[in-house]
């Protein structure tokens, strides 16, 4: 997966470096309606920038850093299923530490995933555009990268939370996998539509602003410590459930 | 000194269905016990709370004096576990099994030990090098078997340990079990269908049905107990029996009789003094008969 989305952003950049060699980014931006621009992080698609920060905020990228995080936190439910759970936890092992180097592993896994597509991403446009790498700091994708990791480990703290309650791994990350996809859509939605606005509040995709952050115009710090917080929550709620649980 | 095992009044309920109800036993330290009863009568339940893996709905199991909910861990380095399913990561090699749940053991593992059961129980290098998806049924429980051996447990916990074993590897499994008998070291609390084995290897059963125990007696009580099976031949037609065998005559016909006898051989041999018998057959004991009639209802009360 780390290296499916790296080669993304080399993808996405050199498509985006190839446009604005041609300088149609005018045209290309005028082709995407305005609620996807916003949806997407305001100016998105419409500057070398904009295709930068649409390597941390592609729907595909977001969905499928998710699916992994959530796939990773799911073991829990996973070992109980097929009764591994019983060679492990037949031996002086705390049942803490299941939740915890269930934490751990996707934590770690998701984080180095989003490592690799920030040196990919950084790299490649010092290669193709050394000017706008400097404009850019790299702390400013690094926030960028941060807050994309931070929605991550928020859906795979419900993953880890869900498994260490029921006894089947599908049933643990399908259904979190598809209300991390409503989610996204809900907030998606709440672009277009001004009445799902405040619903889109507990959708973690509202916490995430990648353009904005990209140009400098706001700080995420905000939005990653709620979305820790959330993580922080859920991952004490999986400990507590999981301590107290039949496997 | 504390019962090795020892549960009180221990109920689990899965939802509506009641998987234990007031479980009481008691396992000696050193002793061997079978832990019997047919599917679904609460077995891998009762385990399962020792191993602290299902929390009990009342009541309370210890080992050694220490409760399996409160204690769970310390418990646990004490206790060597063969679940009746052997679960396995499929990509490890066997060695790899062995060597990752080694790690996991509070206490050092006795690898000189360990290359003794490898050889007792026929597993080669080339076994220990195989990923474990590869291996036969039998192999995988040779491997759930000295898994739970290695690390030299005060405690074994074998749910159907000889289950898909051949004969030869059921007998090494005997004799691994009559060696940590005689070392007086290891509690073993065995789960079995197979009742021969159970009747050879065990010093007491304990006999659930639906989550109660019905019946917890000494393997030597019960061959005392048991009425015993004979068939008489006789030279010439069966004579009347004498008043002292009369009630234990079940059957008889022009050539034998067949009885069933609570008490001393000795006795009935006695009364059949000056007979004309020819032949007596004598059904050695065996558990199964006693262990059907309590699985099957018609037998229940509690010693």
């Amino acid at each position: 997966m780390a290296a499916l989305l790296s080669a993304f952003q080399i993808l996405d950049i050199v498509v985006a470096y190839n446009l604005q060699a041609k300088g149609v980014y005018g045209q290309f931006a005028s082709l995407v309606p305005a609620f996807i621009q916003e949806a997407m992080g305001g100016v998105l698609v419409g500057s070398f920038s904009g295709a930068i920060a649409l390597g941390f905020a592609h729907p595909l990228v977001m969905l499928s850093l998710s699916c992994v995080a959530i796939y990773l936190a799911s073991e829990p439910a996973g070992e109980v299923e097929d009764g591994l759970v019983d060679l492990v936890v037949a031996r002086p092992v705390p049942r803490s530490l299941i939740v915890t180097r269930s934490a751990l592993v996707f934590i770690v896994g998701s984080a180095a995933i989003v490592a690799a597509m920030f040196v990919t991403s950084r790299v490649t446009v010092r290669w193709l555009s050394p000017a706008t790498a400097s404009a850019l700091p790299a702390l400013r994708l690094a926030w960028v990268a941060a807050n994309l990791l931070a929605i991550v480990w928020c859906l795979g703290a419900a993953a880890l939370a869900l498994a260490s309650h029921v006894r089947e791994r599908t049933r643990a990350a399908g259904t979190v996998a598809i209300v991390a996809v409503f989610l996204y859509l809900l907030q998606f939605g709440a672009a277009a539509w001004t009445p799902l606005r405040p619903f889109a509040r507990v959708s973690p995709f509202h916490y995430y602003e990648p353009m904005r952050t990209l140009l400098g115009s706001m700080s995420p710090v905000k939005d990653i410590a709620g979305l820790l917080g959330a993580t922080a929550v859920l991952l004490g709620v999986s400990a507590v459930l999981y301590s107290k649980r039949d496997l | 000194m504390a019962d090795a095992i020892r549960t009180e009044a221990l109920t689990k309920y899965f939802g509506q269905v009641v998987a234990l109800e007031t479980l009481n036993l008691s396992v000696g330290p050193g002793e061997v016990y079978g832990f019997l009863g047919p599917n679904g009568s609460g077995k891998t339940t009762t385990i399962r709370i020792l191993l602290d893996l299902v929390r009990a709905t009342s009541g309370r199991a210890l080992v050694d004096g220490l409760d399996c909910r409160t204690a769970s861990v310390e418990i646990r380095r004490r206790i060597g576990y063969l679940p009746a399913e052997m679960p396995l990561y499929r990509e490890m090699t066997g060695a790899g099994y062995l060597d990752f749940l080694a790690a996991l053991e509070s206490r050092p593992v006795d690898f000189s030990y360990r290359r003794k059961l490898l050889s007792r129980f026929d597993v080669s290098d080339v076994d220990l090098r195989r990923r474990l998806d590869r291996l036969s049924h039998g192999m995988k429980r040779k491997f759930g078997i000295i898994q739970a051996l290695m690390g030299r447990p005060s405690l074994l916990i074998l749910d159907e340990p000889t289950s898909g074993l051949d004969p030869l590897m059921i007998e090494a499994f005997a004799e691994t079990v009559h060696e940590l008998k005689t070392e007086g070291r290891t509690t073993i609390f065995l789960s079995s269908h197979v009742l021969s084995e159970v009747e050879r290897l065990c010093d007491r059963v304990g006999i659930i049905r639906r989550g109660q125990l019905v019946r917890e007696t000494s393997i030597a009580d019960l061959r005392r107990d048991t009425p015993r099976r004979l068939r008489v031949f006789f030279d010439g037609p069966a004579p009347r029996p004498p008043a002292s065998l009369a009630g234990a005559v079940r059957r008889s016909d022009a050539r034998h009789w067949d009885l069933e006898w609570s008490g001393p051989l000795g006795t009935a041999l006695d009364a059949m003094r000056g007979l004309p018998v020819s032949d007596i057959e004598i059904e050695p004991f065996k558990l199964e008969d006693y262990v059907l009639k309590i699985y099957s209802g018609t037998e229940g009360a509690r010693d």
